[in-house]
C-alpha cells in the first residue's frame, strides 16, 4: 500500500517530513530530533507524528547535507591527487586571483590537498587530445603503493586534456585498480566534470574524493536502514541542480549532492510558480543567522553550470542561492557615533542575546523581540523559548550609547537591515538584467515571512506570497521536483568553422546517454526528456551564455548558424543589455539534460469552511516607532478567502508572518498567504 | 519635525548604506554592459556617486589604484568650464594623462545629476579601454612622449542635453584598433553614469534633500573621526622609505621613488617630492595618480574595511613635486604609471611598518609582469596576441605567511590564463606552471614564493614583449625578515642560445624556442631562526623550501 509520498530533511538538530497523503489529498508535516546515532530513527519518529510509516511511502526524496557537512568541517577523505607532470601546482595556485582587493593580508583558501600529496605523472596530451608523450604507468603504480602504504581515503586523477581524450585517466584508474582493488575509491576528472579549465576540474574532481566516500556510506546505511523497516520504493536524493536522482546513482556522482541542501526551497519556488501561474519569484530564506536568495525566471530556476564553495570551484549544475549577509543573526555596533547593522554575525552560538547563549550584543532577532514582532513562546516550533529582557537589556545598552530611545533603535536596527538586505537583492537583479517589480517575493524560513513587507516596500515589488509550511519549505518543494541527469563536454569552435553533422553526432550521442541513465532511474523512454543547449560567446568574451537548442538534430538544419546567431543575440541583449549582431561567434561547450517526470502531487485546494472568521488576539507591536495594536492569529485559524488586514502577525508553528500597517493578507485555495500594499 | 537636531543614526545609517548601494549598482551596471574582459574580469574600472562639491558619497570596489580619482575630473572640468558649465542631460569624458594621472587607456566617464533645476552631484566612472590608438597594440612598452600613446582628450562633451553625440563616438572608434568594443564600452560607461543619476534622485526623492544633506554631514564625520583615531594611535615622528624601478624601460638608470611620512597628532602627509625627475621612458604617471596611490596605501592601513567617501582621507596630505616622476607634465610619457605606484604603495607600507606592525606586511613581488607573445596562427593565418600579467609572491606579516602565487594589487581579480585555455586559443605549449621554490623572503613567517611560467613556441615565428620590474629593489622583508629573490626571464635555458632579459620588445622567436618566465616573491616577515621548525619541515615537505634552505637559514635539519 503506498498512500505517502515523502520528503526527508535531517538537520542537524531536527529532522522534517514532509508528506502529501495520496488517499486524503493533503500535506502533512512532521518534525522530530534528529538522532546522530541512527538517523533513521528521526525519520522513523518523524513519520510517526503524521500517521505514517516507511511501508506506506509510495515515493520517497532525501536531500542530505552530509558532503556539505564533511567539507565544511574538513573531515572528509584524505586524497592523493595525481596531475600531469609540470601542473601539478595548478591546483594550489588556483589562478592566482585575489577576491578581496583592500586586503594585503589576502590568503587563498586552504587547498583540501597538500601539495607533498600532488603526484606529477609523466604522461601528455595536446590541445587535439592527441598524445604527446605516452603516460607513465610505473609512477601510477608507485602512487598507488604510496596510496596503500600512507592510508590515503581517496585517489584524484585530473589530467591536463583528459576532457577532449579520457585514455590517460582511464589507462591510470585501471592500473589504480589493479594495484588496490576497490578499497581506495578513484575520481577522474572527466567523469566529473568533461569540460576545459584544468584547475576548475581538479578542485571539483578534489572535492568528490573528498567528500564522495562520505556520502555513499552515508546513503548506504539510510537506505538499507529504511528498507529493513519496510520501505519497498527506491530512496531518490536531492540534486544541486533542483533534480533528483535514486540513492544507486547518487552514489556514483556524489558531487552532485553537495550543494542541494537549501536547493529544495528554490524547487518550491518552482511548484509556487507554477501552482500559482506567477512565474518570476525572487524567494528569499531568512532563518535565525543566515539570508539567502533565489530567483525563479520564467517559471524556471535559476541554474548556473559553476559554482564556487568557500572558494573552491565546482563544475556542475548548481542552483544559484545568493548568501547575503547573515539576516536575523547580525549584530547591531557603534562605530564613531554611528549605527552599524553587521557585518559581524552572532552566528547560532552565541546567537542573540534572547538565545541566553551567552550572547550580549543585540542583533536582528534581538530588535525584532523588543518590537513585539516574534512570539517567543513560538519560536522555532515552541522548541526554543526566546529572554525578551535579554534582548531588551542588550538593545538598551547600545541605546544609550547612541543616545536613542531602545524601542526607537529596536525599529531602527530592524529598518537598517530591511534596507541592506533591499539594496543586495537590487544589485542582484540588476546583475542578472532583471527588474524586481516585475517579480513576487517568496518568504520562507522562520524569519523569512517576518521580513518580507518590508523588503518587498524597499524593492517595489507589489506582492509577498508566504507559502505553507515555511520553515519547511525546501522538504516541500522537494517533493514537487523531477528526475534530472546533466551531461556536458567541451566543444571549442568558431561558429564559422562548425562541423554541423559533428555537432550533431555529439548530441545525439549525448542524448544516448541520457535517455540510458534515465532508464537505469526507472524513467521509460517515452516519459524522458531531454533538454540540449549550447554555451556560446562572441568571439573575445570570456563569459558564455547558455542557449538552449530545439533538439539534437537542430544543428543539422539548414540556416542553423544564423538561427542560432540570432538566438544568442537576443539573449545577450536581454541579459547584459546590448548585443553585436553580426559579430563572430564561437561555441564552447555542449549541454544535454534529461528530465523524467515521476508524477507530483496534485495542487491541494482547501475547502472554504464557514466563511472566513478566525479567533485572533490583541498584542501591542511596535510599527512607525510606536507601539500599535495589532491582530495575531494562528496560521492554522485561518482559511481559504480570510482576510487580515494590518497591523497583524500570523504564528504558526515554524514561522512568524508580519502584516505591517497598510499591507492586507489573504488567504487563497491552497492554503498560501499573499500580501499587498493596500 | 519639532526640535532641532543632528539627523538619527538610523536615517544616517540608512542613508549610507543607499549610497554605497547607489555605487554598486553602477558597477553592476558597467561590468554588466562592458565588452572588453579587461573590464568585466580585471575589474580595470572604478565608479563614485559625488555630491555637488566634489565629494564622494559611494564609490564602488573597482581597481584600488582608482581610489579616490574620480572627482578630479569634475574638479578640473568645473575650474575650465565654470559651475555653468554643467547642463542637465551632458555626460563628459576625459582621459588626459596629466589631468586625470592615469594612462590614455582609461576613460573617465561623468555626468552632472540636478534635481528641481539645482545641481545635487555627479556620477562618474573609469574603466580601462583596450585600445586608444597608441602606436602599438594595446599599448607601447617603449614610448618616449605621450603622443605615442594614443588619443589624448581633455573634458569633452559626449552626450549633450540627453543626445549622443555620434561625432565624437565616431572619433573615439576611429582612433582604436579595437573599434567595436570601444564604442560599446563607451556605451557602458554612459548607461553606468546614467544608473548612477537615477539612485541618487531616487534617494533624494525618497528622503529629501535636508535629510539627504544632513545624513552625508554626518557620515562623513563619522568617517573622519574614525581615521583620525587611527591616525593618531600611530606614534609621531618622520618615517622614509626608498626603492627603485630597474629602469624606465628604454634607458639602464634605476628609477628612484623616495618618501617620508610624517605622523603629527592626528594627520599624516606623505610627501614624494624626492623622488626621481620624470623619465623618457613610460613610468611617470599625473599627479592625480600618486595621490590615489597614496590614498590606498594609507587605506590599507588604516581603514581597510569601509567603504570610502568624501571624509575619508581628510587628516591625509600627500605633496607631489611638479616634473617628477609622480608628478608628470606635457610630453613624458605614462603608459606604465602604475608601475611605480605599486612600489609607492610597498614602501608607505614599509616606512610605517616598525609603528604599525600588525598592519604592516613584507613587500609584494611588485608589478604586473606582463609577458605578450604574438605571431601568425600557421594553422588558419589568423594572427594572434596572447598578453598576460603573471602572478607572484606576497609578503608575510605578523601571524601569517605570505601567499604563493598570487596577482598583483593593480590588477584586481584577474585570473590567469588555463593552460589547456592558452594551448587551444594560441601555438604554444607550457611545459612548466610551478611554484618557485626558496623564491619568497625567509622570515619567522615565510614571504610568498613566486612562481615559474614556461612557453615552447610551436609555430614558424613569432615576437616577443616583456615587461618584468623590481630586480633591483625586489620585495623587502619586515622585522628581520629577508628579501626576496628577483624575477628572472630566460630564452632557450641552459642551450648555447640562452639569453636573459626583463623588458623586452619584437623579439624574435621561432618554433621549439622555450620562454622560462620566473616571478619574485613576497617578503618575509621575523627572524627567520625564530620560525618553529614544525613549519619549516612542512615547508620542506611541500617543497616550498629546499632542505638546504632549511638548514642554513632557518637552521633546521
Amino acid at each position: 500500500m503506498s498512500r505517502f509520498r515523502v520528503s526527508m530533511d535531517i538537520g542537524g538538530t531536527f529532522t522534517d517530513v514532509v508528506a502529501y497523503d495520496e488517499e486524503a489529498g493533503t500535506y502533512v508535516a512532521g518534525k522530530s530530533s534528529t538522532t546522530p546515532h541512527d538517523l533513521t530513527e528521526g525519520v522513523l519518529d518523524a513519520l510517526a507524528t503524521i500517521d505514517s510509516h516507511p511501508e506506506l511511502c509510495g515515493f520517497t526524496v532525501h536531500g542530505t547535507t552530509q558532503g556539505l557537512n564533511a567539507f565544511l568541517q574538513r573531515r572528509g577523505e584524505r586524497v592523493l591527487l595525481l596531475a600531469t607532470a609540470g601542473a601539478g601546482d595548478v591546483y594550489h595556485i588556483a589562478r592566482g586571483n585575489r577576491t578581496r582587493l583592500y586586503d594585503i593580508h589576502f590568503r587563498k583558501p586552504t587547498p583540501l590537498v597538500p601539495r607533498a600529496d600532488i603526484v606529477e605523472i609523466g604522461g601528455r596530451l595536446n590541445y587535439a587530445g592527441e598524445e604527446l608523450e605516452p603516460l607513465d604507468v610505473d609512477a601510477i603504480r608507485a602512487a598507488a603503493h604510496r596510496a596503500r602504504e600512507e592510508g590515503f581515503g581517496a585517489v584524484a586523477v585530473a589530467f591536463l586534456f583528459s576532457f577532449l581524450e579520457p585514455a590517460h585517466e582511464l589507462e591510470a584508474e585501471r592500473v589504480l585498480l589493479e594495484e588496490l582493488g576497490d578499497a581506495i575509491p578513484v575520481s577522474l576528472s572527466h567523469r566529473i566534470a568533461r569540460e576545459w579549465r584544468e584547475y576548475e576540474r581538479t578542485s571539483s574532481t578534489v572535492l568528490d574524493a573528498y567528500t564522495s566516500p562520505v556520502v555513499r556510506r552515508y546513503l548506504d546505511r539510510l537506505e538499507a536502514a529504511l528498507q529493513q523497516k519496510g520501505l519497498r520504493v527506491p530512496l531518490h536524493v536531492m540534486q544541486s541542480s533542483g533534480g533528483i536522482v535514486t540513492a544507486q546513482s547518487a552514489r556514483q556522482l556524489s558531487l552532485q549532492t553537495l550543494l542541494s541542501g537549501p536547493v529544495g526551497g528554490t524547487m518550491g519556488g518552482v511548484a509556487l510558480a507554477r501552482m500559482l501561474d506567477r512565474p518570476n519569484l525572487i524567494c528569499i530564506d531568512m532563518g535565525g543567522t543566515s539570508f539567502d536568495v533565489s530567483l525563479v525566471v520564467d517559471g524556471r530556476p535559476d541554474v548556473s553550470t559553476e559554482a564556487s564553495l568557500e572558494g573552491f570551484p565546482l563544475l556542475m549544475s548548481v542552483v544559484n542561492i545568493h548568501t547575503v549577509g547573515a539576516g536575523g543573526g547580525s549584530i547591531a555596533h557603534a562605530e564613531a557615533g554611528g549605527l552599524r547593522v553587521g557585518p559581524e554575525s552572532a552566528g547560532a552560538d552565541p546567537g542573540p542575546a534572547c538565545y541566553r547563549r551567552g550572547g550580549t550584543q543585540p542583533t536582528v532577532t534581538d530588535a525584532n523581540l523588543v518590537l513585539g514582532r516574534v512570539d517567543p513562546a513560538w519560536f522555532a516550533g515552541g522548541q526554543m523559548t526566546l529572554d525578551v529582557e535579554a534582548a531588551r537589556r542588550a538593545v538598551a545598552t547600545l541605546a544609550d550609547e547612541l543616545n536613542l530611545d531602545p524601542v526607537e533603535l529596536a525599529e531602527g536596527i530592524c529598518d537598517v537591515i530591511n534596507a541592506k538586505m533591499a539594496q543586495a537583492i537590487r544589485t542582484l537583479t540588476v546583475e542578472k538584467g532583471i527588474e524586481p517589480r516585475e517579480f513576487a517575493l517568496v518568504a520562507f524560513g522562520g524569519a523569512g515571512p517576518m521580513h518580507a513587507a518590508f523588503l518587498a516596500q524597499e524593492l517595489d515589488v507589489p506582492e509577498v506570497i508566504v507559502p505553507r509550511f515555511p520553515g519547511a519549505f525546501s522538504a516541500w518543494g522537494m517533493l514537487e521536483t523531477a528526475i534530472r541527469k546533466d551531461f556536458a563536454r567541451s566543444y571549442f569552435t568558431p561558429l564559422a568553422d562548425l562541423h554541423h553533422e559533428d555537432l550533431a553526432a555529439v548530441l545525439a550521442g549525448q542524448e544516448r546517454e541520457a535517455v540510458e541513465a534515465l532508464a537505469e532511474e526507472g524513467i521509460s523512454e517515452s516519459a524522458a526528456r531531454v533538454e540540449h543547449a549550447l554555451d556560446i560567446r562572441y568571439v573575445g568574451q570570456e563569459y558564455t551564455l547558455t542557449i538552449p537548442l530545439e533538439g539534437a538534430d537542430e544543428p543539422a538544419a539548414d540556416g542553423f548558424p544564423e538561427t542560432l546567431s540570432s538566438r544568442f543575440d537576443a539573449a545577450h541583449e536581454t541579459r547584459f543589455g546590448h548585443a553585436n549582431p553580426g559579430a563572430p561567434i564561437e561555441l564552447v561547450a555542449v549541454r544535454s539534460t534529461g528530465l523524467g517526470d515521476l508524477g507530483r502531487a496534485e495542487p491541494q485546494r482547501l475547502g472554504s469552511r464557514d466563511g472566513a472568521g478566525y479567533p485572533s488576539e490583541e498584542q501591542a507591536i511596535v510599527f512607525g516607532r510606536r507601539e500599535r495594536s495589532a491582530r495575531v492569529a494562528r496560521r492554522d485559524d485561518l482559511q481559504p478567502g480570510s482576510v487580515v488586514e494590518g497591523p497583524a502577525m500570523i504564528v504558526e508553528a515554524t514561522a512568524t508572518t508580519v502584516v505591517p500597517p497598510g499591507w492586507t493578507l489573504r488567504v487563497d485555495e491552497f492554503g498560501t498567504l499573499t500580501m499587498e500594499l493596500s | 519635525m519639532t526640535a532641532v537636531r543632528t539627523l538619527d543614526p538610523i536615517t544616517t545609517e540608512i542613508v549610507r548604506s543607499a549610497f554605497s548601494a547607489a555605487a554598486d549598482e553602477m558597477n553592476a551596471t558597467l561590468i554588466r554592459s562592458a565588452y572588453t574582459p579587461i573590464i568585466y574580469e580585471m575589474k580595470d574600472c572604478s565608479v563614485a556617486l559625488l555630491d555637488a562639491d566634489h565629494r564622494v558619497l559611494g564609490q564602488s570596489a573597482g581597481l584600488p589604484i582608482f581610489l579616490g580619482n574620480l572627482e578630479i575630473c569634475t574638479r578640473l572640468t568645473e575650474e575650465m568650464y565654470g559651475r555653468e558649465g554643467w547642463q542637465p542631460g551632458d555626460v563628459w569624458i576625459m582621459n588626459d594623462s596629466y589631468l586625470t594621472g592615469t594612462h590614455l587607456n582609461d576613460m573617465t566617464v561623468f555626468g552632472p545629476i540636478f534635481v528641481d533645476d539645482e545641481l545635487v552631484g555627479f556620477a562618474a566612472c573609469r574603466a580601462h579601454w583596450l585600445d586608444v590608438g597608441a602606436k602599438d597594440p594595446g599599448g607601447p612598452m617603449d614610448s618616449t612622449e605621450i603622443y605615442q600613446e594614443g588619443i589624448r582628450l581633455g573634458p569633452m562633451k559626449v552626450v549633450d542635453g540627453g543626445v549622443q553625440r555620434r561625432d565624437v563616438a565616431d572619433l573615439l572608434g576611429r582612433n582604436s584598433r579595437f573599434s567595436y568594443p570601444a564604442v560599446g564600452d563607451l556605451g557602458a560607461q554612459i548607461a553606468c553614469v546614467r544608473t548612477g543619476q537615477r539612485r541618487l534622485e531616487a534617494i533624494i526623492a525618497k528622503y529629501g534633500k535636508e535629510t539627504i544633506d544632513a545624513a552625508r554631514d554626518e557620515i562623513f564625520a563619522q568617517t573622519e573621526r574614525f581615521e583620525r583615531a587611527a591616525v593618531a594611535a600611530i606614534p609621531d615622528g618622520v618615517y622614509r622609505a626608498e626603492g627603485s624601478l630597474d629602469n624606465d624601460g628604454n634607458g639602464t638608470d634605476p628609477c628612484w621613488v623616495r618618501l617620508t611620512v610624517e605622523i603629527r597628532g592626528d594627520e599624516m602627509t606623505i610627501d614624494l617630492t624626492e623622488t626621481d625627475d620624470a623619465k623618457h621612458g613610460p613610468v611617470n604617471c599625473g599627479e592625480a595618480q600618486a595621490i590615489s596611490a597614496c590614498r590606498v596605501a594609507y587605506k590599507l592601513l588604516i581603514n581597510p574595511g569601509n567603504p570610502p567617501n568624501g571624509g575619508a582621507f581628510r587628516p591625509l596630505t600627500v605633496e607631489v613635486r611638479r616634473g617628477s616622476m609622480l608628478g608628470a607634465e606635457e610630453p613624458y610619457p605614462c603608459q606604465w604609471y602604475f608601475t611605480p605606484l605599486g612600489l609607492l604603495i610597498d614602501l608607505v607600507v614599509k616606512a610605517l611598518a616598525d609603528v604599525l606592525p600588525d598592519q604592516a606586511a613584507g613587500a609584494s613581488y611588485g608589478d604586473s609582469m606582463v609577458i605578450g607573445i604574438t605571431g601568425i596562427d600557421h594553422r588558419n593565418g589568423r594572427p594572434w596576441l596572447d598578453l598576460e600579467p603573471t602572478v607572484g609572491g606576497w609578503g608575510a606579516w605578523r601571524g601569517s605567511d605570505g601567499e604563493d602565487g598570487l596577482i598583483n594589487n593593480v590588477n584586481g581579480s584577474l585570473k590567469d590564463l588555463p593552460i589547456e585555455v592558452l594551448e587551444t586559443k594560441f601555438p604554444m605549449r607550457m611545459t612548466e606552471y610551478a611554484f618557485r621554490t626558496d623564491s619568497g623572503g625567509a622570515g619567522r613567517w615565510r614571504g610568498g614564493n613566486g612562481i615559474v611560467r614556461e612557453y615552447t613556441i610551436d609555430c614558424p615565428e613569432a615576437q616577443l614583449f616583456l615587461w618584468f620590474e623590481r630586480s633591483v629593489t625586489p620585495a623587502w622583508g619586515l622585522a628581520g625578515g629577508g628579501d626576496a629573490t628577483p624575477p628572472v626571464v630566460v630564452v632557450n635555458p641552459n642551450t648555447g642560445h640562452e639569453r636573459r632579459m626583463l623588458k623586452a620588445s619584437r623579439v624574435a622567436l621561432v618554433r621549439g624556442d622555450v620562454i622560462r618566465t620566473m616571478t619574485g616573491g613576497g617578503g618575509g616577515f621575523g627572524e627567520p631562526r625564530e620560525r618553529d621548525p614544525e613549519d619549516v619541515r612542512r615547508d620542506v615537505r611541500n617543497r616550498h623550501v629546499t632542505p638546504e634552505a632549511a638548514r642554513d637559514v632557518y637552521g633546521v635539519e
